[in-house]
């Protein structure tokens, strides 16, 4: 892609088929700070196009041979940053119309004057210009979600880890000495502290996880594995909520990794006591179906509204039921839709507002038949 | 416990290592402390420890595995405990997916996440000594 900018000199070049047309062109730009080129062909331009790398050209849309058309629509294709410009002889609106469709900026009427000209020029390159920034910014914003997993461990992990890590000792050498009161405050800094590292992780997951790296280590495994170790990291949260989990059936196997597994799962389990209410059942129920394993997750909880359901697999997204206020960063089911996904898996959700839930997620039992299709990209994210 | 344990701690945190170094001398344990795997590289071979806590993240990336891994190829430093203490250790089973705990860095290692509890430190601590020790009775080589 032509960064002719960074050296402070545009370059422009123009094809026409009218010597006249060209030589007058260079003449106007002559005193300006501007690199100028000439082709009279359409097929010399298009040649000339790699090695010069414009930053505007200048198209007579009326040449024999490659018509100024075809040659707009090569350089869109080619880089569409270059900014084009149609120049048309008898100034037909709709070929300049057409022409803009292709991605030409704007179109100049032959015969133009010096002035008309050196405007156009001007209002081009400063397009370009834009296009150039908009580019180095996105891609700054692209380097910067990919490195975002390492920022945030090293920016946020680090010093929260040093804090939690003094705190530990502080609440160690302290404990002869301290009272009840200062123990429980200790006891609720730590926790706050722990939540907060809880969330980093969540969040460096979610943006880190290499799935397709996972993929490689996919195996048949019982699907039992994964909903007995969901089962048991939620169960401490049920307790305390008296919520009551049930698994129905272990029947199936599936294809997959256990460790990603067992994060999707017990983010919908959890997420299942979550809104559950008090005194509540979670049943987990499995079927192996021909080539798939289905697992329901059930609750009797406040149910999700239809309006929340779209986005429930949305990052960060956290529905706003009429419940008491429910911790969590709502990164936990969109984890979890990209880890079935990346099962070639799906997961969906079906509710009744105040009578429960139930996520069915479904998973392929065997390794499918190579070539597998492409996973979503990271850039989903 | 016998003569005093010389303990060497590898961490770029100075606020973190100085914590984990604060637990350690409370409990009877002598500690020196190193910021980068090149200055814990030089004091592993200028002083003998008993054991070496090690970070895994450090500098630019995993400098702690490299060290693991040179310390594997050292003859004489082979057979130190080393507990690694890494805040990754969901990013460890990414890296090393399907490896029970993680991958054993050195033959005679263990891993503690992140801020650690001064009891559970103590503890691995202790018992990685130990067996140690019971390893090559003498504690000396």
């Amino acid at each position: 892609m032509a960064m002719a900018l960074e050296d402070g000199r545009s370059r422009i070049l123009i094809i026409d088929d009218e010597q006249v047309v060209l030589e007058s062109c260079i003449e106007i730009l002559l005193d300006q700070p501007y690199d100028v080129a000439t082709a009279s062909s359409g097929a010399r331009g298009l040649e000339f196009m790699e090695e010069f790398r414009p930053d505007l050209v200048f198209v007579d849309l009326k040449m024999p041979g490659l018509s100024g058309l075809e040659v707009l629509e090569a350089i869109n294709r080619d880089d569409p940053t270059v900014v084009t410009v149609v120049i048309t002889g008898y100034a037909t609106v709709d070929s300049a119309i057409e022409a803009m469709k292709l991605g030409a900026y704007d179109f100049i009427p032959k015969p133009f004057t010096p002035d008309q000209f050196r405007v156009i020029t001007a209002r081009s390159l400063e397009k370009r210009k834009l296009v150039l920034e908009t580019i180095a910014l996105r891609r700054e914003k692209e380097m910067l979600r990919e490195n975002f997993a390492a920022i945030v461990s090293h920016e946020l992990k680090s010093p929260l880890s040093a804090v939690q890590q003094n705190l530990f000792v502080l609440a160690h050498q302290l404990s002869p000495v301290t009272t009840e009161d200062q123990r429980v405050q200790l006891e609720r800094m730590k926790s706050r502290i722990g939540d907060l590292l809880d969330l980093v992780d969540r969040w460096l997951r979610s943006v880190s996880v290499d799935l397709d790296g996972i993929r490689e280590r996919f195996e048949t495994l019982p699907l039992s594995v994964p909903i007995t170790k969901a089962v048991e990291s939620v169960q401490p949260q049920a307790v305390r909520k008296d919520v009551e989990i049930v698994v129905q059936e272990r029947a199936g196997s599936v294809y997959g990794h256990e460790g990603v597994l067992t994060e999707a799962l017990t983010n919908i389990i959890g997420n299942a006591v979550k809104y559950s209410y008090e005194g509540g059942t979670v049943t987990i129920t499995t079927k192996q179906l021909d080539d798939r394993v289905r697992v329901d997750v059930t609750d009797t909880g406040v149910g999700i509204s239809e309006d929340d359901r779209v986005h429930i697999f949305d990052d960060f997204y956290r529905g706003d039921v009429g419940m008491s206020r429910q911790s969590g960063a709502g990164l936990g089911l969109a984890i979890s839709r990209r880890i079935i996904e990346a099962h070639n898996g799906s997961v969906s959700v079906e509710s009744e507002l105040g009578r429960g839930t139930t996520f069915t997620i479904l998973l392929p039992t065997e390794a499918p038949e190579p070539p597998v299709s492409r996973l979503p990209e990271r850039s989903e994210i | 416990m016998n003569p005093t344990k010389r303990l060497l701690i590898v961490d770029d945190d100075p606020d973190f290592a100085g914590a984990i170094s604060e637990i350690l001398e409370s409990a009877g344990y002598e500690t020196d402390i190193t910021h980068n795997p090149k200055e814990g590289w030089a004091a592993l071979k200028t002083n003998k420890y008993d054991l070496l806590l090690l970070d895994i993240m450090m500098g630019r990336g995993a400098e702690g595995v490299m060290m693991a891994r040179k310390i594997r190829k050292d003859e004489s430093l082979r057979e130190m405990p080393v507990l690694i203490i890494t805040g990754l250790r969901e990013q460890i089973a990414f890296l090393f997916p399907g490896q029970a705990i993680h991958p054993g860095f050195v033959p005679v290692d263990e891993l503690v996440e992140k801020p650690v509890e001064p009891e559970l430190l103590l503890d691995r601590v202790g018992a990685l000594i130990e067996a140690s020790e019971a390893r090559s009775p003498g504690g000396d080589e």
